[in-house]
Parts: C-alpha cells; sequence; structure tokens
C-alpha cells in the first residue's frame, strides 16, 4: 500500500514549542523528527513501501514523487520552507489526483496528514469546506472520500486537550468519517515534547508499518517469512454482523498444482555460504517446474505461491491472496475436496505428466454453452423458423437436422405457453408441402405432413402429444421395396 | 452470504386475462424474392401476455444462472385459482431446463376459467411461505454456526409479474404480504425448516398489451415496514418487459455491461470478407471497479440505450496473443452472460473463448493512448471477464530472493524437490468418496506432506543417501502411510544392496559433493550414510509394524564403528573376525527379520538356502559361488549366519580360509573397488582433511 504523507507547511506549524531545555524548537521540527523516524522505520523494516512527500499550506506541492528512495525523503524533509495558511481541502485534492495518476483507482493507500491542528481559518478553513459539503454541485465536489480505498492517519502535533479546545478536533473527526476507511488520529500525550512526538509516531508504526511477519509450512519444512505489502483482515459483508477474517501468520503448503506458464531463464544466483532457506529452495522447483503451490491462510481461506520473475535477472516469490471461501477458483472445484495423486488408481496427471485433472467442467453447463432458445427479439424466433424450413426443402437427406431443429422449437414454443407458434409453423410446414418440386423425394412430403400434424397436437395441449419430454420422432417410411 | 439476493421468488400470473395477446407481431415466415410468387404469407404471430412474461422471467433466471452457478436460488409460481410451485430451493432444481420443464406441464393460461376464482394472491402468499422455508445454504450455515446461529439471516425478494387492476389493487397485494409475512413468522419461530423472514423486496411489475394505457403507476422503491419494501413498475408487454427484466436483473444482482466492440468475423453469405460486430457481456459490476471509482465511465466509451437506464462500458477486441505474461496482473476474473445469447454475433464470440483462446479488450482512453484492461478467457466450460492491472503495479521491481536469507546457497536440491512436488501434487477427490479415516483430502494432503518432509534435507551437501540411487527404492517406500510385505521387502532388499556395496567398498557420493577436498574416508562415508539412512527411516518406524521392520534391518545389517575398526584390520585377523560374526549371530534376537528371512527362502531358491539372502540383493544377481570369498567371509547380515550352512558354503569357506592362511592379502586387494585400488591415498587424504580442517576450498 504506497505511503502519502501530507506535511503541513503553514506559518502556524512554526509556532515555538516551550521547553524546559535551551534549545528552542517549532513544531515543525518535532514534525520532521517524527517523520524522519518514520522514514528510517520504513527504510529497514518496509523498503518495498512506496512514499511520497507532498507538502501543503494554501497551496500543495509535490516534493518527491512515489519512491522507495528513503534518504531522498529524508533530504526533503530538511529543506522544508514555510507558507501561508492551511488549506486542507486543497491539498486533500491534491493527494487524489497524485494517488490516482500513479496506480489507478483500485490501489488502496495510506494518507500519513501531519498538522499541528489549526485548520485554517474562513474560507479554506476546514471548518469552512465541511460546512459547505451539501451545497457544492459535480464540480466542487469534497476530494473525500477518495475514489481509491484509503487509511487517512491524522498525525497532530499538539495534544487532545489543545484541540479541543477549539472545533479542530470535531473538524479532524469529521474528516476521518468522511474517509470512508479505518484510519485513525493520532495526538501527542503529555507535553508536546521531541520525547512525546516520538512516541506517537511510534504509535503510528505499530498500527500501520509493523511488517507482516509469518511462517510458511509444508509438512516438516518451514521458513520464517515477511509478506509484503501486509495483507489485510478483510470483512465480509452480506451478513446479519460482518466478521473481519485476517490471514494467520501459520501459512500451509497444501499442495502444487501446475500452471500454463514456463519460464526459461535461469536466476543468476550468487556463491557465498549461508544456511539454506527452505523458501529459496521452493521458489527454486516452483520455477524450474513452471509450478503453483497451494497455501493455506485460515479457515476456508486460500492463496498461492509462485516465481514471479521482473526481469530476466531476478525472481521472487509471490504469494497471491484468493478470496475467502471454499472454492475460490471455480475450475478447482472445492480446495477441501483436493486429494493428494497417490490415492488416485491412475496419476491424473499422466505418467509423462502429459494431461491434467484440471479445469474442472460445471455440471449444468452455461448458456452460451448449450443452445438455448431465445425469442426475445424477432430475430431470434425468425432465424429458428427459418433454420427449420431450410432444413424442410433438403429432406430427406436433412431429416435428423429438420427434426432436431423442430423439437428445439416445439420445446421452447411449450415452455412459453406459445401454442400460436406451434399452429403457424405446422401450417408453414404445410405450405411447403405442396410446393415441393416434382423433383422431390417422396419422403419429403411424407415427413412434412407428419411433424405438421405432430405440431398441431402439441398446440391443443394435449398432455399426450404435449408433453415437454417427448420429441417428434421422424415417421417411418420404406422405399426401398 | 444471505442479502435479498439469496433468494428470488417468482409469481407469475396464470389467470385468463394472461393469455390475452400482447399486441406485437412477429414474422415469422420470412419469405425469399425467388419463392415469394404466388405464395400467401403467413399472418404473423402475436405472443400473449403470459408468453412474454414467461420468456422474460426465463432470461432473467438465464443470466442469473450463468453468473451465479450457486447459491442464487430461484423459486418459480404460477398463480391463477390456486397456486403451482414448479420448483424448490434445492441447488438441483435452479436450472433452465427444470424450469422450462415445468412451465411446459402448465401451459398457458385457460381464458374460459372463470375470472372471479383466479388471483395473482394464491401466488403471493405462497412466496412468502416459501420464503420462510430454509435453503441447503442457510441449513448447513445453520448447522456450521451452532453457538452463532442466529447470525444467518433469510431475507429473500419476490417479483411478481402480473397484470393489475389500479394502483388501489397494489396496495392490497401490499398489504396482504405484509400480513402474510407477519402471520408466517410466528409460524417459522417453531420449525426446524422455516425461518422468520427479516427482509423482503416486493418487486412487482404490471404488464400491459401495446398500444393500452396503463392503469397502474411506477413507484419507485418504498418502505411498507421495516420488514418489507415494495416497487412498481408498469410496463408494456414485448421488447419493454424484456429490457425492464434486463435492467432488474443487472440492479438484483450488482451486474454491468460491457459492450465488445469491432470483433472481426468471417460474413455468413461471403466466407472471404470479414465485418467488425459488436457482442454484450454481462458481468458483475466489480469488472469495472476502475471505471466507476475514477469517475472515468464516459471516458471509458459508455453509452446510454433506450430508456437511460441502461449503461455499457465499450472496450475493444485486441488480436489474440498466446504468451500469457499478462496475467500477472490479474485481480479480478469475473463470470459472463451474453446478453443476446443466440445470435450469431454472440455465439460466434464464446465458441471461440470455449475452444481455449483468449481475448484483450482494449480501453479508448481520453488521451487517445490505448491500454489493455480486460481479457476475455474460459476456465472448464466457464466464460470468465479477466481485470488486468493497467495501473503502475506497487509490486514493480521486487528483490530477487537471492538477496535473501539462503539466497546464496547454491547447492540446493532443485530438481529432488520438483520431484517432491510432483508426488504431491493435488487432484479433485469426489465429495462423494469417504476415507475411513474420516479426514478430508486436502487434509489428507497435508498429513502426505507431513509425512514425506519428516526427512528431507535441503541441499545436496547435507545428504549422502538422496544422492545415491541405490537407496531410492527404500527412500520412496518408507513415506507411504502403509507398507506391504512386498514393500518391506523391497526395502529390505534395498539395505541388503548397501551392505553388498560396502563389502564391495564401492564410492559414496559424498566425496564428490562440495569443494572439500577428498573429504572423509570411506569407511567413515559408510558411517555417515548408514546414521543418514537410519535418521530417515527412524522418523516413520512409529508409524506401523512393517516400517519398524525397515529399521530394525538397517540396525541389523549396518556395521557398527567398531565393527568398521576391525576391518581395517580384517586382512590379518580372519579367525576372529570369523568368530565374532558367530558372537553377533548369537546377539541376533530380531524375530522379525529372521521371519522376513524366512519368508525369502520360500520365494527364492529353496535348494541353496545360505545363498538366498545374497540373492535378495537386487544388485548383485550372479551365482555365490561366482565370488565365494566375497560372499561368505565379508559383511554377513548377522541374521544369515543363524540359518543352515549349505555343503558347497562350507566347503568353499573352509578352502578359502585354508587358502587365507598362507599368505597375507595385500591391503590393495582387500580395500579395492572393482579389482582396482588408487595408489597412495593417504597423501591425498591427508591434504584433504588438511584443507578440510582449515575449512578452505581448494581445488
Amino acid at each position: 500500500m504506497p505511503t502519502v504523507v501530507l506535511m503541513d507547511v503553514s506559518l502556524s506549524m512554526t509556532r515555538p514549542v516551550s521547553l524546559d531545555g535551551s534549545e528552542e524548537f517549532q513544531r515543525k521540527n518535532l514534525a520532521v523528527h517524527g517523520l524522519n523516524m518514520l522514514f528510517e522505520h520504513m527504510s529497514s523494516n518496509y523498503r518495498l513501501e512506496f512514499t511520497t512527500l507532498m507538502a501543503f499550506s494554501s497551496l500543495w506541492e509535490l516534493l518527491v514523487p512515489f519512491t522507495r528512495d528513503y534518504n531522498a525523503l529524508q533530504e526533503a524533509l530538511s529543506n522544508l520552507e514555510d507558507y501561508d495558511k492551511t488549506c486542507v481541502e486543497a491539498a486533500l485534492q491534491g493527494v487524489s489526483n497524485v494517488v490516482q495518476q500513479e496506480w489507478g483507482s483500485a490501489c488502496p493507500c495510506q494518507v500519513v496528514l501531519v498538522t499541528d491542528g489549526s485548520l485554517g481559518i474562513g474560507k479554506g478553513s476546514l471548518r469552512h469546506s465541511l460546512q459547505t459539503l451539501k451545497q457544492r454541485g459535480d464540480e466542487k465536489k469534497f476530494p473525500l472520500p477518495f475514489p481509491f480505498p484509503c487509511k487517512l492517519y491524522i498525525m497532530c502535533v499538539a495534544n487532545a486537550e489543545e484541540l479541543q479546545m477549539s472545533d479542530a478536533m470535531d473538524n479532524l473527526e469529521e474528516l476521518l468519517r468522511l474517509s470512508g476507511g479505518d484510519g485513525q488520529i493520532f495526538t501527542v500525550e503529555g507535553t508536546l515534547c521531541m520525547k512525546s512526538v516520538q512516541a506517537m509516531f511510534g504509535r503510528l508504526i505499530d498500527h500501520a508499518y509493523s511488517p507482516f511477519l509469518a511462517v510458511l509450512h509444508c509438512g516438516n519444512l518451514s521458513a520464517d517469512v515477511q509478506v509484503f505489502p501486509r495483507p489485510e483482515p478483510v470483512v465480509i459483508d452480506e451478513e446479519v454482523e460482518p466478521i473481519p477474517r485476517t490471514v494467520s501468520t501459520e501459512i500451509d503448503e497444501v499442495g502444487t498444482g501446475t500452471t500454463d506458464e514456463l519460464e526459461d531463464e535461469p536466476s543468476a544466483s550468487q556463491m557465498a555460504g549461508k544456511s539454506p532457506n527452505f523458501c529459496v529452495l521452493l521458489h527454486g522447483s516452483l520455477k524450474i517446474e513452471g509450478m503453483v503451490a497451494l497455501v493455506q491462510l485460515g479457515p476456508e481461506w486460500y492463496g498461492m505461491l509462485y516465481s514471479q520473475a521482473d526481469s530476466k535477472k531476478k525472481s521472487n516469490m509471490m504469494l497471491s491472496v484468493f478470496e475467502i471461501g471454499p472454492e475460490p477458483l471455480p475450475w478447482l472445484g472445492k480446495i477441501s475436496h483436493l486429494g493428494p495423486i497417490s490415492e488416485a488408481a491412475e496419476n491424473p496427471y499422466g505418467e509423462d505428466d502429459n494431461k491434467s485433472p484440471f479445469p474442472l467442467q460445471p455440471q449444468v453447463k452455461r448458456s452460451y454453452a448449450q443452445n438455448v432458445t431465445v425469442w426475445i427479439k424477432a430475430s431470434g424466433l425468425q432465424t429458428d423458423v427459418q433454420k427449420i424450413l431450410r432444413n424442410a426443402r433438403k429432406l430427406p437427406d436433412k431429416t435428423q437436422t429438420f427434426y432436431k431443429e423442430l423439437n428445439r422449437l416445439r420445446k421452447a414454443a411449450l415452455a412459453f405457453g406459445f401454442w400460436e407458434l406451434l399452429k403457424g409453423v405446422a401450417d408453414l410446414l404445410e405450405r411447403e408441402c405442396t410446393m415441393l418440386p416434382d423433383s422431390a423425394h417422396p419422403d419429403a412430403a411424407f415427413q412434412l405432413s407428419h411433424a405438421a400434424q405432430q405440431l398441431k397436437l402439441a398446440s391443443t395441449g394435449d398432455s399426450q402429444y404435449a408433453a415437454f419430454d417427448h420429441n417428434i420422432v421422424p415417421m417411418h417410411t420404406d422405399f426401398s421395396s | 452470504m444471505f442479502s435479498v439476493a439469496h433468494k428470488t421468488v417468482f409469481v407469475v400470473d396464470h389467470c385468463p386475462y394472461m393469455a390475452e395477446s400482447s399486441r406485437q407481431q412477429v414474422e415469422c415466415d420470412v419469405l425469399t424474392k425467388s419463392r415469394a410468387q404466388g405464395v400467401i404469407p403467413l399472418a404473423p404471430v402475436s405472443k400473449s401476455l403470459w408468453t412474454c412474461a414467461v420468456e422474460c422471467s426465463m432470461e432473467y433466471c438465464r443470466i442469473l444462472y450463468d453468473i451465479y452457478p450457486r447459491n442464487k436460488l430461484v423459486n418459480y409460481i404460477v398463480s391463477d385459482s390456486e397456486f403451482h410451485i414448479l420448483n424448490s430451493w434445492r441447488q438441483e432444481d435452479q436450472s433452465i431446463q427444470e424450469l422450462m420443464s415445468a412451465l411446459a406441464a402448465v401451459g398457458p393460461p385457460n381464458p374460459r376459467e372463470d375470472p372471479e376464482c383466479c388471483s395473482i394472491l394464491h401466488g403471493l402468499v405462497a412466496a412468502v411461505e416459501s420464503l420462510c422455508k430454509i435453503t441447503e445454504l442457510q441449513h448447513e450455515k445453520r448447522t456450521a454456526l451452532m453457538d452463532t446461529a442466529e447470525r444467518v439471516a433469510n431475507r429473500g425478494r419476490i417479483i411478481c409479474l402480473t397484470n393489475a387492476k389500479s394502483d388501489t389493487h397494489v396496495r392490497m397485494l401490499e398489504d396482504c404480504i405484509q400480513e402474510t409475512i407477519l402471520e408466517q413468522n410466528k409460524l417459522a419461530g417453531g420449525s426446524d425448516r422455516l425461518m422468520a423472514i427479516q427482509q423482503c423486496d416486493l418487486v412487482l411489475v404490471h404488464i400491459y398489451p401495446q398500444g393500452e394505457d396503463t392503469l397502474v403507476s411506477d413507484r419507485p422503491k418504498k418502505e411498507i415496514s421495516p420488514l418489507l419494501t415494495s416497487e412498481v413498475h408498469s410496463v408494456r408487454a414485448g421488447r419493454h418487459l424484456a429490457t425492464k427484466l434486463n435492467i432488474l436483473v443487472q440492479q438484483h444482482f450488482d451486474l454491468a455491461s460491457t459492450t465488445i466492440t469491432n470483433i472481426p468475423m468471417k460474413e455468413e453469405q461471403h466466407a472471404n470478407t470479414s465485418a467488425n460486430y459488436d457482442v454484450e457481456l454481462l458481468h458483475h459490476r466489480d469488472a469495472h471497479l476502475e471505471f466507476f471509482k475514477s469517475g472515468d465511465l464516459h471516458m471509458a466509451g459508455t453509452s446510454t440505450r433506450e430508456n437511460g437506464l441502461k449503461e455499457t462500458i465499450t472496450l475493444k477486441w485486441c488480436t489474440p496473443r498466446t504468451n500469457s505474461i499478462e496475467l500477472h496482473y490479474c485481480t479480478g476474473a469475473y463470470r459472463i452472460s451474453p446478453t443476446d445469447v443466440n445470435s450469431r454475433p454472440s455465439s460466434c464470440l464464446t465458441n471461440f473463448l470455449l475452444n481455449g483462446r483468449s481475448v484483450l479488450l482494449e480501453q479508448p482512453r481520453k488521451s487517445g493512448s490505448k491500454v489493455i484492461s480486460h481479457m476475455l478467457s474460459s476456465h472448464g466450460g466457464e466464460i470468465f471477464l479477466h481485470v488486468l492491472n493497467s495501473n503502475r503495479s506497487i509490486l514493480e521491481d521486487p528483490p530477487s530472493i537471492s538477496e535473501g536469507c539462503g539466497g546464496r546457497v547454491t547447492d540446493y536440491r532443485i530438481t529432488d524437490f520438483g520431484e517432491f512436488m510432483k508426488e504431491n501434487r493435488l487432484t479433485p477427490v469426489s465429495e462423494s468418496s469417504h476415507d475411513p479415516s474420516g479426514k478430508l483430502p486436502a487434509e489428507r494432503a497435508k498429513a502426505q506432506l507431513e509425512r514425506h518432509t519428516r526427512y528431507w534435507p535441503m541441499i545436496i551437501s547435507q545428504t549422502t543417501i538422496f544422492n545415491m540411487q541405490a537407496v531410492v527404492p527404500l527412500a520412496n517406500l518408507i513415506v507411504k502411510e502403509t507398507l506391504s510385505d512386498e514393500d518391506v521387502l523391497t526395502c529390505q532388499k534395498t539395505v541388503y544392496n548397501l551392505v553388498d556395496m560396502e563389502r564391495k567398498n564401492d564410492p559414496l557420493p559424498i566425496s564428490t559433493v562440495g569443494s572439500r577436498g577428498k573429504g572423509p574416508k570411506r569407511d567413515e562415508q559408510y558411517r555417515i550414510m548408514w546414521n543418514e539412512l537410519e535418521t530417515l527411516v527412524k522418523t516413520h518406524a512409529g508409524d506401523t509394524d512393517r516400517h519398524q521392520r525397515v529399521l530394525d534391518c538397517i540396525i541389523a545389517c549396518r556395521s557398527k564403528p567398531p565393527e568398521e575398526e576391525e576391518r581395517k584390520k580384517r586382512g590379518r585377523k580372519r579367525e576372529e573376525r570369523e568368530d565374532r560374526t558367530e558372537k553377533n549371530a548369537t546377539k541376533d534376537t530380531d524375530e522379525k527379520s529372521w521371519q522376513d528371512s524366512e519368508r525369502l527362502k520360500g520365494l527364492l531358491d529353496k535348494e541353496d538356502q545360505e545363498s538366498e539372502v545374497i540373492k535378495d540383493s537386487p544388485d548383485s544377481p550372479e551365482p555365490p559361488n561366482k565370488k565365494p570369498r566375497v560372499a561368505t567371509e565379508e559383511v554377513q547380515p548377522p541374521e544369515r549366519a543363524k540359518g543352515p550352512v549349505s555343503l558347497l558354503t562350507m566347503w568353499t569357506n573352509r578352502i578359502t580360509m585354508a587358502n587365507s592362511r598362507k599368505h597375507q592379502e595385500f591391503v590393495g586387494r582387500v580395500n579395492s573397488v572393482n579389482s582396482k585400488f588408487e595408489l597412495y591415498q593417504q597423501l591425498k587424504d591427508e591434504n584433504g582433511m588438511d584443507v578440510h580442517e582449515n575449512g578452505k576450498a581448494s581445488r
């Protein structure tokens, strides 16, 4: 999940913090200190996170675009300048643009808003923005909620009492509510000082930037792994009370399956002595064999591990988390009903690895895979009638197709209660019979009048002739003698 | 899981007035010009209100079943002078075929029936009763969540297709449903198979013939009570009704529409030309998440059609490619259903996909640059719309696995683990096949993984036995859950073969692995090998008696370290050695091993009872008399001495012993491999040891 750090650089951030010691700090200094701490933590424990640094006052500025270079971020922090008043709405609009431009609108993001809690005055202030929420047209909509999933963390370089003296806290809470995600407001506990700000950022780190450490098990083989980005808990809705589900930190490998993809570029590995790790072994074998490993992440929650190459030289193990449920990929069937091939009488993958038990076919074919009859549009009905007539003119060569199409039409007409059509088609067949050329095979006339008669009988609804499962069979004729 | 979409009841009016014509005429006799002369065309046919209602509801179900093959259930009820329930909530009743068959049995309404006796109310009351009936899934979840059974909800929707008389009539129907819900909820409290309704959405569709004015006004969804909401749609029969139900199925099941444009297709009449066609598909709306969220709908080629209610996103067909690298960034796959299923363009596209081809779809953007955002492809007879990530990925530029823990180790048993994975592949097991252990197949797969990994060294230099072809039969068998007598026999043969190798002083792969110079001496190598083999088998010995027997065999057969010390001097101390063999033999009290060799006797050559054990070893098929000295004097499996000795063996022993007394055997011959012996081994050994001690890799 990429992180946007949105730093308040308005004048109010330069307010001095009264300290017992000799040195005098501004709130900005404390904030920068806290952010440095966050960046240092990320560079050592969360180094794959993309982070951007934006500064805002009445305007906003992108200081460092999304990067994993934490030195660049810290460098930019040390060169912050001071500007005019705070305008949160414009800055959030900026965040929205920057994130969408980079990641689109499906990628979840974390926004860390660092402010002193004085949220501007008059037009452009957060208070004003929130008061005018309902009076806006589509063009000037408030940027929250963002189009992308977002966790908003508001870091106040101020303590809660200070914020509650004005309506700042209420406004920030409203902001959090509007963001729609499960963010949080952090305030300084106790007096404002280096230490308390450190503690506040420490709480943010614990909450949002703790690495996800897990153990990958394959029978008795195991390896400690870090999963990045962190798999977030999933809330299953549509139940009376939704239960959040979290990925278990004990990942169980269930077994392996074959993928379609095969890569032929071996990874360049370097020589050196270190203790062997199961993950590396598994990765190597998955890559060579072009297989994936099925892993269990929790009760009825599965995923797969596979080797993914970003370039020709580098490849790494990737975990894809499936949707929660007993049957995340329908063509595999229920995961709990996948068993070892050793139980099968015959290797379902073939002795030469030339076949596969997958994909499983659904019990009932989808409508597009079976010959369904739909007459919603007149053209559908016309096509079906014409098909019968076309075959009628080629009797007796097309006897089988003729009756197949006839029976398909008959079934649909009976189900739809469309008896008028049965009569109509019977009339058409009778007409065709009278129009047969002299050269026609005598059987054609017999079959046509037989079919017409059967349709007419069906159109009476008489249970003897109008049964759905009944099929009109060709009239038995013998012209050989 | 249990939203209103879990249960849908269709209540279709079967009263005499539904037999009325929709007055929408279909010309089904299309005459070609050449045949037109003198032929009176057939009068156009027109569908009744009933036919319109039935075919549109079937289309609703078709789309629903295509996209949600399970757990979105339909109960179909028709109402005239009484109600007729055409199917149940059970999964096997959920198919178009089932419903069509039941509808055929009902037939069209009888226009001569007394209208006074007929009412849609019978069906609506039955619908409420039906909503109270528990479905398989609700039952399953209720049983699974015993303590939290109240979490399983019961909500549903009633779609009523009727011809109402007036707005007052509609209100009367709503009131009646409300009352019935209250009554039924009381009953449901006392039953296992019934559940009280927590929410019911009534969708009343008033159908009237073309050219008439409606007597019922449209009304958006409103709350009648906390349990019941109601909405009214007043629609002309025919294509308006079809469009309405198509919109409803999209609303009810969170669907969205994508139109694939620019599909090249051969013309039916002119096979050598091709024209471009469009096909509209429905699918879960999450496949459009990216568009909805970013407000990009209009940029992505949205068009609003007909009455302004239906929207579709247009994506452009791209010429299929074979490589599937794009799959890596697939973020979702959604089932589809074509809107116009049996039109030629639709069936061409679906057949193309069902035959295993994939189609990438391009998204026209405002800047003019085109981005591939979706892919159509089938899996197991079902077509899915795959969403591809078209933005920058946060997974880009991941570190190489070689930068992590263990990334610099180079002698992983990659190939062996590949074989291991292949043996542990999964296959679907039918739900009906019951395992006596009561474990689910996946649990059995995990148990197999556990057994197969009890001893599994990850790198080549950590293992000797897995580098030896001779150990393969035992290694493959010992991990099995149960062993047959034959399996035990094979394992024992493997052990005897190793004994034979040791006796012949065959080299072990241990010394060639890694770059540690010469490595340990041969007898030390065998000691390591035996230890490792014992470790492997010990992890399984507790499983069954037969597993234990394999371990017993190894313990009994392997030469103990003191013996190996002896072995070095064996050239000079032959008599002592013979004594010891006898001692060992008396110590051997392992009945199982003994029984095994007894059994072998039956299986193998009965005449030569002494040599049979040697024949055990698959790698020494020659008769023992070719190498009598080796066969009788070297490392004899101790139990062999216990058996009766043949005359031939006794004679050979005697001669050999006599001969050996006459001279001292050359050290080289004693330690030779295939009658070859490497000279000046000590020098190499010493060098090797030195290098090893320094921990440096020379060579």
